[in-house]
């Protein structure tokens, strides 16, 4: 295997982002050791195992059923083409970062007690259906709507990237729609799907309003609850970190797997919109996989629409407060997006340079780092660190946002952009070496161009990561600074609840057009490039 | 690329600077929640209202995510602190922050406050109250329960949204309201509303937001949250339900830190804060009861709101020492 060119400085550089990322979570939870010196801790009145192995067993669950449902639906996406299909596809992809609370009211608007299925069984069969919102099937509900729609999104690109020429062999040969499956698609998502399990792993498993709002009661909590509880409620600092550095543990052999096991994809090339069709049995099934998709996930969405739609809007719109929150908004989702980009690459370029095993998993692990730590502890950490630096906490307060927002995106970016890179590296790298590219040129003229699409689909994910995220504000508090959805979190706390529902929709709003917009965009600059 | 991120600092840093401050003018620097913070809170009008009988202070109001937050972050940060104030504990939570040394006297003379019960607080000062209390909607429940008891009694598909004791106020609020009003018989009630309990979530809006959608029948809230919706909704279907065991009240409170260097100007804020002046700003902002009478300057929405026939209390210091161990025993028995 001596086709890799040689980059011994993307190597370096990825190691010392590696090393800065895991250094920085260590200072975050040595800063929190350090204020607990003095502060009394009470014992943990937590059962630890009986929280481990329900989180558990949620998140697999969690992981597993939004795997399927999002591999199925990135293979009708793939097939089909319809009117208003790169429109559904952002919406997909907007339920992630949208905040979680935003789609929790939204899945019971529609499923709830007086959402719209039972109103309507209601009206159509005399009695309302069940309520099935609430418990562990509340929570799988809404957790397979957020990850299993951005599973999708991401697989779907994974599909799209498949080369022409492969494409135009397996309809030659007549492939079915099993082979083309198991010959073609299949081993485009493999090199996606360990980072994608892992991602969605560690979000169930951290996941916490949804998991309070909609788990109907303690059985049903995660670990992060009590972490919460420790710190906020108990004070017990040094116990918070014990209980962060259990759930480090339980996610790092999660991460430590999908780093190691992550398999180096093959194909890589220039694709092309499919003229294959699949034999009709396939197209219905596929028609029908979309159907139940787009009423199951995009109708939870369209009512967040709907609702903000409504009353709330024309007042919003006349608040100064809500242009500056928008332009706040603006500003750190494009910093954190152009932040996460160079990262991203930093270390996608470095972990695909190089051949060996060990190396690449600890490339591929500080990755999720910032998934695995509780948010109220790195708040708390971040908050203390930038104190200990002697900065004014409000003055520091946008730049952490855009830091934590950007090592929050990290993972999705690294899934969106590291099996591209890996396979123009595999399947370039002797015309690479032969041309005696430089590290430079390779990426002007090689990667660039051939990542345009995934760069564009990486840039709107960290952008709406960070429009959507609440971050690691909470402590910093200032009132002069606000994003969107602290905004939204804000008015909902003082009855506004019509504003909060205008912002949602608005968040929603800049989400899709985001998804639909960048992704095409940078395509086309790509290509010009070219 | 590098001159667009340029750009994005300074427009950033132009955005967020805090004002600077002419030398002379003391800033009184308090730290509160950010609802009282927001521009529809009372925060905005309080500033402006001291601003203009200080003589040439200014306030600068510093909000964290959470009433408890502003107690988390000066104990964080000790002797050292900016802030002068806290605007926004409760009275379930004052034993504990009086525990911490970190509050000064207030001095002042409370004696003429209309609160449930007489304030004789040395260090906390209040500034609005509330009683905990279920909010149904009159459409869609007609008999509303008048106990605990009652509404154990109803049906398990009558559901209630309340919140957690370890994150929202008034979910700790809950579980001192039970155990002050049936005391070692509390775990008992609290089997008896399992049933009931659609789920319990993190804030107190997510629990009224379930109750505003119907996926409730009622939310644990405060009496006055129906002020709100007549006052800003004309909406006059939202009742407190009032229980005849009678009810806990929520009193918000505010201090002085010892560490400040502008105590005298602290406690004329806190001055402010009680008297008519500053009570007028709360009830259509903070939407609970003021602290002193305000005779025909009160909203007559909230003079005509009911109010429960007995309030229950429990001191500080049964607080400080059980609030745990009674969180544990409803996190037990709802389990």
């Amino acid at each position: 295997m001596l086709t890799l060119p040689v980059r011994p400085a993307r190597i370096a550089i990825a190691i010392g982002l590696a090393l800065a990322i895991v250094g920085l979570i260590a200072l975050v939870l040595w800063a929190i050791l350090a204020a607990a010196t003095g502060s009394e801790g009470t014992a943990s009145r937590i059962d630890i195992p009986h929280l481990l192995r329900m989180t558990t067993l949620q998140a697999s669950l969690t992981t597993v059923l939004s795997l399927t449902v999002g591999m199925a639906l990135a293979w009708a996406l793939n097939r089909l083409r319809f009117p208003g299909r790169d429109l559904l596809v952002g919406l997909f992809a907007s339920a992630i970062v949208t905040p979680g609370m935003v789609v929790a009211f939204g899945l019971l608007d529609i499923w709830g007690r007086n959402g719209w299925i039972n109103q309507a069984s209601d009206a159509l069969l005399g009695f309302p259906l069940g309520n099935p919102a609430f418990g562990l099937s509340g929570i799988l509900l809404a957790h397979v709507i957020l990850d299993g729609a951005f599973a999708a999104r991401i697989l779907l690109a994974r599909l799209d990237a498949i080369p022409a020429e492969r494409l135009k062999t397996g309809q030659s040969l007549g492939l079915t729609a099993q082979q083309r499956f198991a010959i073609l698609d299949w081993p485009a998502m493999r090199g996606t799907m360990p980072g994608l399990a892992a991602i969605i792993f560690l979000l169930a498993f951290t996941s916490f309003p949804i998991v309070l709002l909609l788990g109907g009661g303690p059985g049903n909590q995660t670990l992060e609850v009590a972490i919460y509880a420790a710190v906020r409620q108990d004070f017990d600092l040094t116990g918070a970190v014990h209980l962060a550095l259990t759930q480090i543990a339980v996610c790092s052999g999660v991460i430590l797997i999908a780093a190691a096991l992550a398999p180096i994809p093959t194909s890589f090339g220039a694709s092309i919109a499919p003229t294959w069709r699949d034999r009709p049995l396939a197209r219905v099934l596929q028609t029908l996989i979309l159907l139940t998709c787009s009423i199951g996930f995009v109708l939870p969405l369209a009512s967040v629409l709907v609702d903000g739609l409504g009353t709330g809007m024309g007042s919003l719109l006349t608040q100064s407060t809500f242009w500056q929150a928008a332009l706040s908004s603006l500003l750190i989702g494009t910093a954190s997006a152009i932040l996460t980009l160079a990262l991203a690459l930093g270390l996608a370029l470095g972990r695909a340079a190089t051949d060996h095993g060990i190396l690449r998993t600890l490339l591929g692990m500080p990755v999720f780092a910032y998934l695995a730590v509780p948010a109220v502890v790195l708040s708390l950490g971040f908050f203390l660190l930038v104190r200990n630096l002697g900065v004014a906490p409000a003055a520091a307060a946008p730049f952490v946002v855009i830091l934590a927002n950007s090592l929050l995106a990290l993972p999705f970016a690294i899934a969106t952009l590291g099996p591209p890179l890996e396979a123009i590296a595999r399947t370039r790298g002797k015309l690479i070496r032969s041309l005696d590219l430089s590290g430079w040129r390779q990426f002007i003229t090689v990667e660039y161009p051939l990542l345009g699409k995934d760069i564009g689909v990486m840039l709107a994910l960290a952008f709406c990561f960070s429009l959507g995220d609440l971050g690691v504000v909470a402590l910093f508090g200032t009132q002069d600074f606000q994003t969107l959805p602290l905004m939204m979190f804000r008015a909902l706390g003082s009855y506004r609840s019509n504003d909060a529902a205008a912002i949602a929709a608005i968040l929603l709003v800049g989400t899709i057009i985001a998804f639909v917009g960048l992704p095409r965009l940078f395509s086309r600059i790509a290509n010009a490039a070219r | 690329m590098v001159k667009s991120t340029g750009f994005v600092a300074a427009v950033l840093f132009g955005l967020l600077a805090t004002p600077t401050l002419a030398q002379d003018a003391p800033v009184l620097t308090i730290y509160t929640y950010d609802g009282f913070a927001a521009e529809w809170g009372p925060g905005p009008a309080l500033k402006a209202g001291f601003e203009a009988i200080c003589g040439g202070c200014s306030v600068e109001w510093i909000a964290a995510d959470s009433s408890i937050g502003t107690l988390r972050r000066v104990q964080l940060e000790g002797d050292t602190t900016q802030a002068d104030l806290i605007v926004g504990l409760d009275t379930a939570i004052a034993g504990e922050a009086r525990a911490t040394g970190l509050f000064a006297d207030h001095g002042l003379d409370l004696s003429g406050l209309t609160l449930p019960e007489a304030w004789t607080d040395a260090q906390f000062v209040p500034f609005d109250y509330a009683h905990f209390a279920f909010v149904y909607d009159s459409d869609s429940v007609a008999t509303p329960p008048k106990s605990f008891e009652e509404l154990i009694a109803l049906p398990a598909d009558f559901k209630i949204a309340i919140q957690d004791p370890r994150s929202a106020t008034p979910g700790l609020g809950l579980v001192l309201w039970i155990r002050a009003a049936y005391g070692d018989r509390a775990p008992e009630i609290w089997a008896g509303l399992k049933p009931h309990i659609l789920t319990i979530t993190r804030e107190w809006s997510e629990s009224y937001n379930l109750f505003l959608t119907g996926e409730a029948d009622m939310a644990l809230s405060y009496t006055t949250s129906p002020a709100y919706h007549i006052i800003a909704e004309d909406d006059q279907t939202i009742h407190a339900a009032l229980f005849d065991e009678g009810h806990l009240a929520q009193t918000e409170v505010a201090g002085i830190l010892k560490s400040s260097q502008h105590q005298e100007l602290a406690r004329q804020f806190l001055a402010y804060l009680s008297s008519a002046e500053g009570q007028k700003i709360m009830p259509s902002t903070n939407w609970m009861m003021p602290v002193t009478d305000l005779g025909d300057a009160l909203d007559p929405v909230f003079k005509a709101l009911p109010q429960p026939s007995t309030t229950l209390t429990l001191t500080d210091a049964e607080i400080a020492a059980n609030a745990k161990a009674w969180i544990d025993e409803m996190l037990t028995a709802v389990q």
